[in-house]
């Protein structure tokens, strides 16, 4: 079934998978063309089962599926030859040093032996990884362990590349120069990219598209971009005074609220709601707006909503 | 300018899809073995039979030695000689120690260090891991048995000068190496899955050699039937030589029983591994 338009890097077409009682993933549809997409969802919703479908881990039981354009069910090898699989688990080839490693699993996907020397010294460099690629891999910090796991996955420069929790465990200029790395990989367009975080900023900052999964379905699937304007009206506000009836009467009118940590509440409106509302809403009640300010909507609106909607 | 400098930078190779994907997983095994400690002494102790029957064939051929005319008559005829330096206890002792130094750890540091993910999202299926896994074993037991016995025939085509070789005794002479190693290497990687733990499954695949054999004397003991040397490694070794090398049994019971059982245990720890392999990728 090498049949998919090329236009799509990965169709699936009412996939379900359980693992005993438990339906971990629930007839999932999806279409994705080439890009780089945030898989998010909170812990059991099916992120990682999906992931584990998409590399031929597990067979679905129910559904069928082209990726890369092979099939799902018969053509593993081929489908696993066009990915780079950065795993959440500190794993890792034992008594090996990071060039040898890197080289080691570029020979595993098909790489001619001094092709993927080469190869190897070059993604290290590019990681960071540069003055300790001759140390011994299990000597290696948390942060510079999520960078060989990422040098790994580019080192046959692979057309999807599938990174789980890629700052996981990394200080936060790690972090930063991780994202950096995959946002420097992504512009160069060659290569599409899925991300599984919990980190919202991470997917924010790196992804045009978003996959929101909850309950092993996907329940959105959304352009960062257009998060901006789709979901709710935000307002970050300081409220004295009635406060109580305030959130009360907020809560009633099925508006969401979070106070941050400066004691500010961020209140997000529906649509159809403006900042009116909640002028009138103080002054009926007798509570005293000090501060008041417009926010944007982000990826985190899209979340809650989403999940929100979903039950 | 260095790839960092200049962004990422694509591979301009092609990858092939070759039937021996397992290739580099041996390649990298067998030179990680050779590299551990006190692996050059365990290979000189190993390879220490057939520098022993290389003697002894000379021996044979050169009746006027007198002085060693004893050993000459227990070595009474070539597939005798082989039977023993294959089946000799030193060395099925040895094979045991080489497939514990070379295997024991060939998939329980894998699982220890949560590396199957990094091999299977290569396009590698089980049964490349396994292989690849396997020959390393494979490699080293062969290199203590089959080839020591094939040089071992060599050097006595040219002590005596003749080419009298039946193809049974050359067949013997290769099956036999392969049987058991693939035995050991199979029983080795079977038991090296059950643990991360690699310490642990060394000393289970000794326990295993050495218990086999002590439980099989006490039961053969108590019942008087030697039927009950099936459950011990070493006679079961012996006994595949003496069914291969027809040289007669030693127990009272055919020696074919044994290579049965070798071969059905051989098969049905390659199936365990499949499945627990199976069962380790899905929870990779």
């Amino acid at each position: 079934m090498n049949i998919l338009m090329d236009k799509e890097i990965i169709y699936l077409e009412d996939v379900s998978f359980r693992y005993g009682d438990v339906q971990a993933i629930d007839h999932v549809s999806l279409k994705l063309e080439p890009g780089i997409y945030g898989l998010l969802g909170p812990n059991g919703a099916g992120k990682t089962t999906l992931m584990k479908i998409l590399l031929g881990f597990l067979r679905p039981q129910n559904g069928k599926g082209v990726i890369l354009g092979h099939d799902l069910a018969l053509q593993h090898k081929q489908i696993r030859a066009g990915i780079g699989y950065m795993p959440e688990s500190d794993c890792l080839i034992p008594g090996m040093d990071a060039v040898s490693l890197t080289s080691y699993l570029g020979q595993l996907s098909g790489m001619p032996r001094q092709e993927s020397i080469k190869r190897a010294h070059d993604v290290l460099y590019y990681v960071g990884l540069e003055e300790s690629r001759y140390r011994q891999a299990e000597t290696y910090s948390s942060g510079m362990k999520q960078r060989l796991k990422l040098a790994q996955a580019l080192v046959h420069d692979p057309r999807l590349l599938l990174l789980d929790e890629p700052t996981s465990g990394m200080d936060p200029g790690g972090r930063r120069e991780m994202l950096e790395l995959i946002k420097d990989i992504s512009r160069k367009g060659t290569m599409n990219i899925i991300i599984s975080s919990h980190l919202l900023p991470d997917i924010e900052t790196t992804c045009q598209q978003v996959l929101i999964m909850n309950r092993g379905r996907i329940v959105a699937q959304e352009r960062i971009h257009g998060l901006n304007r789709e979901q709710f009206n935000s307002f970050e506000v300081q409220i004295t005074g009635n406060l109580e009836s305030f959130l009360r009467e907020l809560r009633e009118h099925d508006c969401l609220m979070e106070e941050n940590e400066k004691g500010y509440y961020r209140i997000r409106l529906p649509l159809t709601m403006t900042a009116r509302f909640l002028f009138q809403t103080a002054y009926r009640i007798k509570a005293q707006i000090r501060y008041f300010k417009k926010s944007q909507s982000t990826l985190e609106d899209a979340f809650m909503k989403a999940i929100g909607e979903d039950g | 300018m260095t790839i960092r400098e200049k962004g990422y930078a694509n591979w301009e190779g092609e990858t092939t899809a070759s039937p021996f994907r397992w290739l580099p997983i041996f390649l990298t095994g067998v030179r990680s073995v050779f590299r551990k400690k006190f692996s050059k002494l365990l290979f000189s102790l190993t390879i220490s039979p057939f520098l022993v029957f290389l003697i002894a064939i000379y021996v044979t051929t050169k009746p006027e030695l007198k002085i060693l005319a004893g050993l000459i008559k227990q070595l009474k005829s070539d597939a005798m000689i082989f039977q023993s330096f294959y089946t000799n206890e030193f060395l099925v002792f040895m094979l045991v120690v080489v497939s514990i130094f070379s295997g024991a750890d060939l998939i329980s540091a894998d699982l220890r260090f949560k590396a199957l993910p990094l091999y299977f999202s290569r396009p590698l299926s089980k049964a490349d891991y396994l292989a690849g896994k396997m020959t390393v074993i494979l490699f080293y037991l062969l290199l203590f048995t089959l080839i020591p016995g094939l040089l071992l025939l060599v050097f006595k085509i040219v002590f005596t000068g003749r080419m009298a070789v039946s193809f049974s005794l050359l067949a013997a002479i290769a099956i036999f190496p392969i049987i058991v190693a693939l035995f050991f290497g199979s029983l080795t990687l079977a038991l090296s899955i059950l643990s991360a733990n690699s310490k642990l499954i060394k000393i289970l695949i000794f326990l295993v050699y050495i218990f086999s054999d002590n439980i099989a004397r006490v039961l053969k003991n108590i019942f008087h039937n030697d039927l009950f040397y099936l459950f011990s490694i070493p006679k079961n070794v012996y006994q595949l030589g003496a069914f291969l090398f027809r040289t007669g049994e030693k127990w009272n019971y055919p020696p074919g029983y044994s290579a049965l059982l070798m071969a059905v245990l051989t098969l049905v720890f390659i199936s365990l591994l499949y499945q627990k392999i199976r069962k380790a990728e899905a929870s990779a």
